[in-house]
């Protein structure tokens, strides 16, 4: 049995293997932070106080479920229906903590409870490259260097975001919509990818005509998701 | 309206670390089973257009009718924008920024 401090590489102590994590994530910077920006200013036109935008942002610390939530909010959703939608949202999160946890096996569980609130897909998918199973000291250098480029972004956010008088003249109303569709283009990798994709926004076209709410977006994307894993070859995963 | 704001952040916050933490405290070295990974992998990709699709094709009248949407819809275009950028991999907020900007030059024209 192989457990990640039996491995031969780490000869080099904790901190530097921070540090390695921290370098690697610089390059994730502008990005992440502008993606908080654009997420602080947004929320913020939608009529969220910058307090409840930042207690959002360290709190949940979960870019696209914010972005679902905050339209939501804003249009007077029932607060069950928006917990539930995020929840689904985020149970991405199940993926990555189960590629994560060999890593971090040896460490005490008060470390891991930390830890797990600072799982992220940048940060996964950076120290996922780097090595699998992932190096948890690097993981916790890229947390921090993307947790911090996010919350600073939100907060330049949402300083900018009330100087914005009529969001939808610009667009912006737009926006949220435009982020979720091209989350979608970035993961579309075959074609029946692109078929679920399609299959749950008809779906969801469809339930919401019917049902009033939000209550489309996990009724669509769990009978879909649940669909295409039922019928689809699991190796693929 | 303010309190229940926080009330969604604090539920929000409470589902999303019941998403980390378990799985990352529990499964030392076990492997998920592969039609569950697969199942999680999909998620995100069925959730992110039923969320889209609807805010870009369904609106409604005050009284909660649908509104008939045509060609000359604004979001409508952008959505068309952001499905061509991003399939062709450019940049994401490159992708978004044009897709707004579409959309706010249709609606001064329009």
């Amino acid at each position: 049995m192989e457990r990640a401090a039996d491995r031969p590489s780490p000869a080099r102590s904790a901190p530097s293997r921070v540090c390695d994590g921290i370098v690697a994530s610089l390059a994730l910077v502008p990005s992440v932070f502008v993606y908080g920006t654009v997420f602080g200013g947004l929320a913020v036109g939608a009529g969220l106080r910058s307090i409840e935008v930042l207690g959002m942002s360290l709190l949940v610390f979960a870019g696209a479920s914010q972005f679902v939530a905050v339209p939501m909010i804003a249009a007077g959703t029932s607060p069950l229906a928006i917990v539930l939608t995020t929840y689904v949202v985020n149970m991405r999160h199940y993926l990555m903590a189960a590629t994560l946890a060999p890593a971090f096996s040896t460490f005490p569980r008060a470390w891991l409870a930390l830890v797990a609130h600072g799982i992220n897909d940048e940060s996964f998918a950076v120290a996922v490259a780097r090595q699998n199973p992932p190096d948890p000291w690097f993981f916790i250098g890229s947390v921090v260097v993307v947790g911090g480029s996010f919350v600073g972004g939100v907060v330049v956010g949402t300083a900018l975001g009330g100087l914005v008088a009529d969001p939808a003249r610009w667009g912006l109303d737009f926006a949220f919509p435009a982020v979720f569709l091209a989350l979608v283009g970035a993961q579309l990798r075959s074609r029946a990818d692109k078929l679920v994709a399609l299959a749950s926004g008809t779906l969801a076209v469809i339930v919401a005509l019917v049902l009033p709410g939000n209550w489309h977006i996990v009724i669509a994307g769990v009978i879909v998701s649940a669909v295409a894993a039922l019928v689809l070859d699991a190796e693929r995963a | 309206m303010r309190g229940q704001v926080w009330l969604v952040i604090v539920g929000m916050a409470i589902v999303t670390y019941l998403t980390r933490a378990p799985l990352l405290l529990v499964l030392a070295r076990r492997p998920l089973p592969p039609r569950l990974r697969l199942w999680l992998r999909m998620i995100p990709l069925a959730v992110l257009p039923a969320l889209a699709l609807p805010l870009v094709l369904v609106a409604r009248h005050p009284d909660g009718t649908p509104v008939a949407l045509g060609l000359g819809h604004p979001p409508l275009w952008g959505a068309i924008v952001v499905v061509g950028l991003a399939s062709l991999r450019v940049n994401f907020l490159v992708t978004v920024a044009a897709a707004v900007a579409t959309v706010a030059v249709l609606r001064a024209l329009g």
